[in-house]
């Protein structure tokens, strides 16, 4: 425990030191405040920039609801442009430590491949949830301001559920890096398979809610105020987790 | 104190070690040799617990290694530590890993950084030293919790001349108090601090090579003349078979059998052949190495 919570506090401090807390954040807030200032003042940019030509705006097209708006943030902005960058941020989580040799100076000392696979998942997730948080917290004070109120215990609900995604990318990030030492491989692959995991969706609802990915569909029901009872998602998604850090803890222990 | 038994390891399918057997014993300092992919770094993570085996024992004074992470000390073949740590912080980090308490670690790092010539720069980050500075501190590391076993793991190849005698100093230094097994390509270095070396190719010991073992072939003599003879077949024997002209006036004789130095020397002066000097040809640990790990 002390020294899960001693690589947790390296992972922390060194974060602050590239200044991860900061330009993550910053990136959120961008994206958090870009969606619903466009959605409500499309017709405006479009005409100050001077590309309306040829585009008729609906006056009477119907204004959507701060549930769609901050949704279509979470899952249009967050969960694409959002986790890319993400996904770059931490491509190096194993793959620098490993490429230094400062792996083998941590496992040589009485660490458990456990505590230091769990410092990892840990270290980065509250990084990534940080950064989200502030983004999201923005993006709602932006929203209810343009398009009305929303209840933020759901929203509260809803970035809860959505950590939980998140947690299962930073532990898929963990598993690649213990097969391909490249991060920029690293990070393509992690991408792809988050996305591969987000597409299912559109190919078979069923196999989605089975995937890590089900997660999402029970987050996104939280903001739009569906009644959905399927935390047997969040099972499937903690089951999916633990299955990447054993096999990362099984590659490590192999070579 | 470390005993490897039929130790037996494969990465990705492939046969990285293969029935390895051998021992240290305390206060030993053993040079593990071999050539590049021989598999030493693969042998040296196996036996500080980094990776698994498949097969195969390894002990430490009897009882398996990974229970005895706190008596080694490792210092790995590429040495980075984070770069915006200061020297005193990295070694804090490593000592907490470790399970040293705060008090004991805040008395014993400068004293470490003293012993590995680093004490003025404790606040210095470690982007800011050279590549021998991160190499002593990579060995600070190693000795920070007082091992008994120091493995180093190709600890003055990747520097400079400078840096490298830094670093053999230090090493030097360490082995009157700790067992240490150095891995290295560098046989040069391997010859200064070790009394025996282990050869590994392809990732199977072919040689124990003791101090004994590099006197103990009597096969040899090499013999200076005061004058030049006028032909190097005069210097042959019924006991010497070959002989080799090193310089014109410096031979090595070589016997089907171990020759008998007396007799050789009278064989000279019943030729009244002029001797300068008249020894047994102790052959070096490079010698020994590339007939062992050579394919022909």
């Amino acid at each position: 425990m002390t020294n899960f919570y001693t690589l947790t506090r390296t992972e922390l401090v060194e974060a602050t030191k590239e200044f991860k807390f900061i330009w993550l954040s910053l990136f959120f807030v961008i994206l958090g405040i870009t969606q619903p200032l466009i959605t409500k003042y499309m017709d405006v940019i479009l005409e100050n920039v001077g590309g309306a030509d040829g585009i008729t705006i609906d006056p009477n097209r119907p204004v959507p609801s701060s549930a769609e708006v901050l949704l279509s943030t979470i899952s249009g902005q967050f969960n694409q442009i959002g986790l890319i960058i993400l996904i770059i941020s931490f491509m190096g989580l194993i793959a620098a430590d490993r490429n230094s040799g400062m792996q083998d100076f941590i496992l040589t000392r009485p660490v458990s491949l456990r505590s230091y696979l769990l410092s990892k998942l840990m270290g980065h997730w509250v990084i990534s949830m940080f950064s989200i948080s502030i983004g999201a917290v923005v993006s709602y004070g932006y929203t209810i301001f343009l398009f009305g109120s929303f209840s933020f215990s759901n929203f509260l609900l809803f970035l809860l559920l959505y950590s939980f995604w998140i947690l299962f990318v930073v532990s898929l990030a963990i598993l690649i890096s213990t097969f391909v030492k490249s991060p920029i491989l690293i990070a393509v692959t992690t991408i792809a398979a988050s996305i591969f995991f987000i597409l299912i969706k559109g190919f078979n609802h069923f196999l989605f809610q089975l995937s890590p990915g089900g997660i999402l569909n029970l987050a996104e029901n939280q903001l739009l105020s569906v009644h959905d009872s399927n935390y047997f998602s969040i099972a499937t998604c903690l089951a999916f987790i633990l299955l990447n850090l054993s096999w990362a803890n099984r590659n490590l222990k192999k070579s | 104190m470390i005993t490897v038994e039929k130790l037996h390891k494969t990465i990705k399918k492939r046969k990285i070690l293969s029935d390895v057997t051998f021992s240290v014993a305390k206060g030993e300092c053993v040079g593990l040799l071999g050539p590049n992919g021989a598999g030493k770094t693969t042998l040296i993570k196996c036996m500080t617990g980094i990776l698994q085996h498949e097969q195969g024992n390894i002990t430490f004074n009897s009882t398996p290694i990974v229970q005895h992470k706190k008596n080694i000390g490792y210092l790995s073949q590429h040495t980075d530590f984070k770069p915006w740590m200061t020297c005193e912080e990295s070694l804090f980090f490593f000592g907490k890993l470790s399970g040293l308490d705060k008090t004991f670690l805040k008395g014993n790092i400068s004293a470490v950084l003293e012993e590995v010539g680093l004490k003025d720069k404790g606040n210095y980050k470690v982007e800011q030293l050279s590549g021998g500075m991160k190499q002593r501190l990579g060995i600070a590391q190693a000795i920070l919790h007082q091992p008994l076993l120091l493995i180093l793991d190709e600890p003055v190849s990747a520097l400079d001349p400078i840096g490298r005698n830094e670093v053999k100093k230090l090493i030097a230094r360490l082995k009157k108090r700790t067992t240490i097994i150095i891995s290295t390509h560098i046989l040069d270095d391997a010859s200064e601090f070790c009394e025996r070396y282990i050869i590994i190719k392809n990732g199977m010991i072919v040689g124990n090579i003791t101090e004994e073992f590099q006197k103990s072939d009597r096969k040899q003599i090499l013999v200076k003349m005061g004058n030049v003879p006028q032909t190097s077949e005069a210097l042959k024997s019924s006991e010497v078979e070959h002989v080799e002209c090193l310089s014109p006036n410096t031979f090595l004789l070589t016997g089907a059998e171990e020759l008998d130095l007396q007799k050789v020397v009278n064989d000279f002066a019943a030729k009244e052949m002029d001797i300068t000097s008249i020894e047994f040809y102790e052959r070096g640990i490079e010698e020994i190495f590339l007939e062992m790990v050579s394919d022909t």
